[in-house]
């Protein structure tokens, strides 16, 4: 069983960082990339072969809606760009109350360490189509503040649902990150008569900076996918979009896997380079203990 | 950072407890509000269909269009404002009317006993739709053509055992209309049976110019539009019951039913010269 050993080696180092991180990693590698294309390439040249020669072909269908499930009408950003639109800042939001809650996690006052670790749990185990359902239906569509309405439309009680599940995550990457140095680094701050203040901020904190990146972008990319679950409580995005522009072409069956082909593959043309990128700052941020 | 912690909670609290109670006031509105409030804004709200051609479907530039779609265009002219529409669908159309987000619905929902405790459907319906069959031109007549004859259907779907009981036709049953339909096409069956609305949609889409929809439709269940529920019996109701009416004398909707290629409803005919019928000579 010896050539079985490389193998468990790379295995058990992948679910080390997994544990530690508390996530599966996104391992895109080129040939994914080539998969996704051959399958797009066969399944629309099928659907193009299949449909009936008096109506639009699925290619000129695609091509004529494309815009519309990018961006939508003209002058709007919805479709696509409404999906991306959210991720940004369901992460902007996400990252700044997750790295509050993962410092909680570590403080040295039991309640807010209980308190936090309770949040994140609860958070990190929630299915996010849930946490998603309750933040839309629970927040109401408009606030009124004596005289001045403030609306609130739905991408952005969907990026409030989103970015609870994501808070929680990288509540965990922090943790996760300040536990992975060395005791020894505690240590000798503490000899040089550093402050735990001092230490967390000058010493452990800008280490953990460089191993936090790579799970942080990982995360990112796992948000930008999760995305279309909005659709679902009608927000005007993508995966919205793309059954009204089928609908509006007759829902002829054979353009249901050239559409939503498309939307697999726009999706994976953003997050590849992503990942790659991702893959390459963790190599080059690898920390030798 | 505990003390800073307990201020987050508490403001978070607030803020949901200030956004139930603010849920609630909405609910809460005397009758005419509503009515006031659009007519302030100077725009009025429709929920409609984005996914249901012709009744509203986007046209190529992304723009909702449709049948429904006019006839919000219709009530936001005699209001004397801009009209907004919002995609709506099944599943969320009567939620958005309940919450606000939306002041009228205009969304092919069937009038059902349920439903108008929950939100104002105003009288007179403004359509209906039955159970009607999809057949190659010329095949069928009448039902009772169907007799013996193999016919297509969605599995589970009611309008199965009705042409079975009544008129003893063969249902073959597809899991799903798509499969149906590609049957009809390969000749497993004579008809394809199904809503008269649905059917509609596929002959206007233009992939069955071959076909059509030759029966008398039965079993008719009359579609609603909803006004918020307190506002039923207010100024928004009635103007909403009075605009129907008008509708249907002037035969606003079967001139629609044309514009968007759907096969004329008996019901829109018989309800326009039902009020002819009162009018003077």
């Amino acid at each position: 069983m010896d050539v079985l050993l490389p193998i468990a080696r790379q295995q058990k180092a992948q679910a080390m960082t997994e544990r530690l991180e508390g996530t599966f990693r996104l391992n895109l590698q080129p040939h994914h990339a080539i998969w996704m294309l051959l399958i797009f390439v066969f399944t629309v040249g099928a659907a193009q072969a299949q449909a009936p020669r008096e109506l639009i072909s699925p290619i000129d269908a695609l091509v004529k809606w494309m815009p519309f499930i990018l961006w939508g009408q003209e002058g709007t950003l919805n479709g696509f760009a409404l999906n991306l639109m959210i991720s940004f800042f369901a992460m902007l939001f996400g990252t700044i109350a997750g790295v509050t809650l993962g410092l909680m996690q570590i403080s040295l006052l039991l309640p807010v360490r209980k308190g936090s670790w309770f949040v994140t749990q609860f958070f990190r185990n929630s299915p996010w189509l849930v946490l998603l359902f309750t933040i839309m239906l629970l927040f109401p569509f408009e606030i009124e503040l004596g005289n001045m309405i403030i609306p609130v439309p739905d991408w952005m009680k969907a990026v409030i649902g989103f970015a609870l599940p994501v808070m929680a995550n990288i509540s965990e990457v922090v943790r996760g990150a300040v536990r992975s140095l060395p005791t020894g680094q505690w240590e000798s701050a503490e000899s040089l008569a550093f402050s735990r203040r001092q230490t967390l901020w000058m010493i452990i904190l800008p280490q953990c900076f460089k191993r936090m990146i790579p799970p942080w972008i990982n995360w990112y990319c796992i948000l930008a996918m999760a995305t279309p679950l909005a659709s679902i409580m009608g927000v005007e995005e993508s995966v919205s979009y793309t059954a009204q522009a089928m609908n509006a072409e007759g829902d002829r069956p054979e353009l249901l896997p050239v559409f939503y082909l498309f939307l697999l593959l726009i999706f994976f043309v953003y997050t590849y380079p992503i990942a790659r990128w991702s893959i390459r700052l963790e190599k080059k941020f690898v920390v030798k203990t | 950072m505990k003390s800073k912690k307990t201020a987050i909670l508490a403001g978070v609290t607030a803020a949901l407890a200030f956004g139930v109670v603010a849920t609630l006031a909405d609910q809460a509105y005397a009758k005419n509000d509503r009515f006031k409030k659009v007519l302030d804004r100077g725009e009025l709200i429709v929920g409609v269909k984005a996914d249901y051609k012709p009744w509203g479907f986007r046209d190529s530039s992304g723009k909702i269009v449709g049948m429904e779609v006019d006839m919000a265009n219709d009530v936001a002219k005699a209001l004397g404002v801009k009209l907004k529409l919002i995609p709506v669908q099944s599943s969320n159309r009567m939620q958005f009317l309940q919450q606000g987000k939306i002041d009228l619905m205009i969304a092919t929902m069937s009038d059902k006993a349920n439903r108008r405790k929950v939100v104002g459907i105003t009288d007179p319906n403004y359509y209906t739709s039955g159970t009607n069959v999809l057949a190659k031109k010329g095949v069928v007549k009448n039902w009772d053509d169907l007799k013996g004859k193999p016919v297509c259907g969605k599995q589970g779907a009611f309008y199965n055992k009705q042409v079975t009981s009544r008129y003893g036709a063969k249902i073959v049953a597809f899991v799903g209309n798509a499969e149906a339909k590609q049957a009809l096409r390969d000749g497993k069956c004579v008809a394809w049976v199904y809503d008269d609305s649905s059917i509609m949609a596929d002959l206007a889409s233009g992939q069955y110019n071959d076909y059509e929809m030759p029966m008398k439709t039965e079993d008719d269940t009359p579609w609603g539009l909803a006004v918020p529920l307190d506002e039923k019996d207010g100024i928004w109701g009635n103007f909403m019951s009075g605009i129907t009416y008008n509708w249907h004398r002037t035969g606003r909707l079967i001139e629609l039913e044309k514009k968007w290629g759907i096969q004329p409803t008996a019901y829109l005919q018989t309800m326009k010269k039902k009020f002819e019928a009162y009018q003077p000579k």
